[in-house]
């Protein structure tokens, strides 16, 4: 028989058992012991009660016991907890796995060197092949594994609570939580309280990000193209005034917005009605809300596109420039065949990302309008709550975990589908060298 | 509030982020997983393990070698450091403090008590034990419930209980009443009616000095609601079928707030609670309906006094909502009877004046508000009639179904003159009911 077949066979057994026939003894030993105490430990700390309690989700809730007179807390499984650890136990079993086949490709690969008649390294030579070829994954191992327990475990377990019943009155430790499947899914779109709001609020989401994004875009490419003419002095006072909103945390701007634009007292009805205008209900008309909420996100947008756009346009080589005038082109075409087109290329990803951040932005609503003015006919939602501050209001107001994390998931596809489309779309993910 | 609603936010995920890491430890160490232990000890079995002599009340002592956790919010740490000095003293047991903001308790008990770091004993605002209760958070108060119901209001007994389990021991209460400014009534007004024809001379748009103002919001909503008869659920607010927010008292309340308007020309989500605080410290508010908790920002400012709500057209003082803060035992700590013998300790009587005179927090307990201290208090006083004439915010969840409606209906109601209140109201009882029955 081949060496290769019986070499992967025994890898196949056991770990290690094929190194050590390979006569790799020290490697053979690293797998063997890897091996052992994977399954020790598994035993030791219960992993399959870890894996059992993921898919169960508990079996016996925590309650209170009356004794005598006195009440005592009989604890029971806590199911949130049981989906964490049984994660940590899936994920935990995953790199064992992954340990498992690199042990087979191992042993596979080294018999076939022996059948070909190459002498297996010894355990110095391999040290020094992983030094040579494989240092990069060597070094990126722990940092996978801290980003896998770190990271995704938590990801994984916030889309995990979209298909479990999670929301008051079953609260964990009392109450165990059961998987449900779709059905969030299915209740969000067809039962009427809550498909009602989850379209409607999700239309304003998409008109709200498309506008937030296309004013602050434009405006701050038209404001670096003003600063940046010749002609204009102060050039430093000017850059400076623009970037000074963004210099300030928006938590706090944004809560001295909200009282400048109160319709009775604030500042900004106040010069309106002197000029001799009725003052605006900007942020009590469902109509007026939205636009204040677009307007004072461009004060607070506009900055970093000009940045970028001044960034960009001290790039564009001035002889195009020049080479433009020769041929007698006004400033409007200079701007459209030279300007634009270059400070559009380099910023393109830029503005996807704008987008994606408008559909999640949070802090503009959330502290401007809080979602009001409230709509009677929206379930816990009012005319400008996003599909982020939405979801905010369910889980920490209304404790409806499940359901915001299906529409945390929703907004997960949104972005990931249109991010991903437009990015693929866009000249610098297709041309990456046109400038160079 | 913005503010505090954000610390919620990134309480909450600290929370889940030491829930993993702390699961994450745990499972390192190798304790065993989860759901073998529980197995063999059903709470229905357990009823024969402790012996006959805990039977006697006067066995109760600290569990030996018990050491308490207490959370308290900045304000009042002071005032617990003296309690938590005492409390050692009488009984041996030491206290540790950690600041934790007040509305932030109940969330960060969620997830902290489960996994052993909350605090053996805390307080929470009452609206917010529902949640605690469901998801079985809280030690009832049984040791001491005769001693509890005997001595504190009724009605902040009332507040911290849930299905007629006591869970909580009364700290202070609270209510909204009426602020007057005192240069512009040398006596406070009464009744609406003297309110409106006083603001017919006083109110003057162009330079914002308006009559009276409260925050547009559920909450300071409740007097016109309950006070010609509407009510939120029926039965105490149990029954959940029977919703009292579009009967004839209610309907006739908000007809009454509809007409208010010619006071107080303005949209109602322009009445925000900086604006109000503001106009009033400038004297150009006369009256404005707020809580205890703007003492301190109208003190040494305005010469002002509190008195009760004025009274509707039934001549009935208005029924304000309440609200009782209360320490609660968390079900999962190591320490229950010297937890139940701390909590009880602090919300005793000298503990409530004590807490009165360092932080002005008005006593739920019946003889410390008979103390001559807070019956010759202007300020407090005021408030503790308007008590006396309250109702505790309902504790059940389903309550969180009314407050958005409400408001949608109390708000369409004040901005729109067209809408009809009956209407209006009809509409907004259909929203909680699908609401409710969706859950």
């Amino acid at each position: 028989m081949q060496r290769k077949t019986i070499s992967t066979t025994l890898s196949v057994l056991f770990m290690g058992l094929g190194q050590l026939y390979n006569r790799q003894w020290m490697k053979g030993i690293l797998f063997l012991a890897t091996g052992l105490a994977a399954i020790y430990l598994s035993s030791v700390i219960g992993l399959s009660s870890y894996l059992k309690g993921l898919i169960t989700l508990g079996e016996q809730p925590s309650g209170l016991v009356k004794v005598g007179k006195i009440t005592k807390m009989v604890e029971g499984d806590h199911s949130i907890f049981l989906m964490i650890k049984g994660l940590m136990a899936a994920l935990s079993l995953l790199l064992v796995g992954v340990i498992y086949a690199l042990n087979i490709r191992d042993a596979y690969k080294v018999g076939k060197e022996r059948d070909a008649g190459i002498a297996p390294n010894n355990f110095r030579q391999s040290l020094q092949l992983i030094n040579q070829k494989n240092f990069a994954y060597l070094v990126l191992a722990l940092p996978t594994v801290t980003v896998l327990f770190l990271t995704i475990l938590p990801l994984i377990f916030s889309i995990l609570l979209a298909f479990t019943n999670y929301a008051d009155p079953i609260l964990p430790p009392a109450n165990l939580i059961d998987w449900v499947g779709f059905s969030n899914f299915v209740k969000l779109v067809s039962l009427k309280v809550w498909s009602n709001t989850f379209f409607g609020v999700l239309l304003w989401t998409v008109i709200w990000a498309i506008l937030a994004t296309a004013t602050t875009y434009i405006g701050g490419i038209l404001i670096a193209v003003l600063i940046q003419q010749p002609r204009i002095r102060f050039k430093m006072f000017w850059r400076t005034v623009m970037i000074i909103p963004f210099a300030i945390p928006s938590m706090i701007s944004l809560l001295v917005m909200r009282n400048m634009f109160n319709n009775k007292f604030g500042p900004v009805n106040e010069i309106m009605r002197w000029i001799g205008f009725d003052g605006i209900p900007w942020l009590t008309d469902p109509i007026w809300a939205r636009v204040t909420l677009v307007l004072v996100n461009m004060w607070i947008g506009i900055p970093v596109t000009m940045i970028l756009a001044i960034g960009v346009l001290t790039t564009i080589p001035r002889d195009l420039y020049e080479a433009a005038d020769v041929d007698g082109a006004n400033s409007f075409q200079k701007f459209r065949s030279i300007t634009m087109p270059m400070v559009l290329f380099s910023t393109a990803p830029i503005l996807i990302m704008q987008f994606a951040g408008n559909i999640n932005n949070f802090n503009v609503v959330y502290l401007m309008t809080d979602g009001n003015p409230v709509n009677s006919n929206y379930q816990y939602a009012g005319h400008t709550d996003l599909l982020v501050t939405w979801l905010y209001k369910l889980a920490l107001n209304q404790s409806q975990y499940s359901f915001a994390s299906v529409i945390g998931i929703i907004i997960f596809l949104i972005i990931a589908t249109l991010s991903i489309i437009s990015y693929r779309r866009t000249r610098s993910y297709k041309e990456e060298d046109m400038i160079a | 509030m913005r503010l505090k609603q954000k610390a919620k936010l990134r309480q909450w995920v600290m929370g889940l982020v030491s829930v993993v890491l702390v699961l994450s430890l745990s499972a390192c160490g190798g304790s065993n997983g989860g759901n073998s232990s529980p197995n063999s000890s059903q709470p229905s079995n357990t009823s024969d393990t402790p012996p006959a002599s805990t039977e006697n009340e006067e066995e109760y002592l600290p569990e030996p070698g018990a050491k308490l956790t207490v959370w308290e919010s900045q304000e009042q740490v002071e005032y617990m450091e003296k309690i938590a000095a005492e409390f050692e003293k009488q009984y041996g047991v030491p206290v540790k403090l950690e600041v934790v903001a007040g509305g932030d308790q109940g969330t960060r008990l969620a997830t902290d008590g489960p996994s052993k770091l909350a605090a053996d004993v805390l307080t929470m605002p009452h609206d917010q034990i529902a949640q605690a209760v469901k998801a079985g958070l809280l030690l009832p108060n049984d040791l001491f419930e005769d001693e509890t119901r005997a001595v504190m209001e009724d009605s902040a007994i009332k507040a911290v209980s849930y299905d007629g389990v006591l869970y909580g021991y009364p700290k202070s209460v609270e209510t909204y009443a009426m602020y007057y400014n005192k240069d512009i009534f040398p006596e406070a007004p009464k009744t609406w009616d003297e309110i409106i024809s006083f603001a017919e001379t006083y109110t003057d748009t162009k330079q914002n000095k308006y009559a009276i103002m409260w925050e547009f919001v559920g909450y300071y909503t409740y007097p016109f609601v309950s006070t010609l008869g509407g009510y939120f659920f029926g039965n105490d607010n149990t029954d959940l079928t029977d919703i009292g927010l579009n009967n004839e008292g209610a309907v006739q309340g908000f007809e009454l707030l509809k007409s208010l308007k010619k006071i107080l020309p303005m949209n109602a989500g322009d009445v925000s609670y900086d604006v109000k605080t503001q106009l009033f410290q400038e004297g150009k508010l006369a009256l404005n309906i707020d809580g205890p908790w703007s003492i301190a920002a109208f003190k040494d400012k305005v010469n002002f006094g509190v008195a009760p709500l004025p009274a509707m057209s039934n001549g009935e003082v208005s029924h304000s909502f309440s609200g009782v803060k209360a320490y609660f035992v968390n079900s999962y700590t190591e320490y229950p009877i010297a937890s139940r013998l701390f909590s009880n300790f602090a919300a005793n009587k000298e503990n409530q004046l004590l807490n009165y005179q360092m932080t002005g927090a008005i006593p739920a307990n019946k003889e410390a508000g008979e103390d001559p201290t807070i019956k010759n208090d202007p300020i407090i006083s005021g408030f503790f009639e308007q008590f006396s004439h309250s109702t505790p915010m309902p504790t059940i969840g389903e309550i969180n179904a009314v407050w958005d409606p409400l408001q949608a209906a109390f708000r369409t109601i004040w901005d729109d003159p067209k809408a009809d209140v009956k209407t209006t109201l009809d509409t907004m009882v259909d929203t909680i009911k699908t609401s409710i029955s969706s859950k």
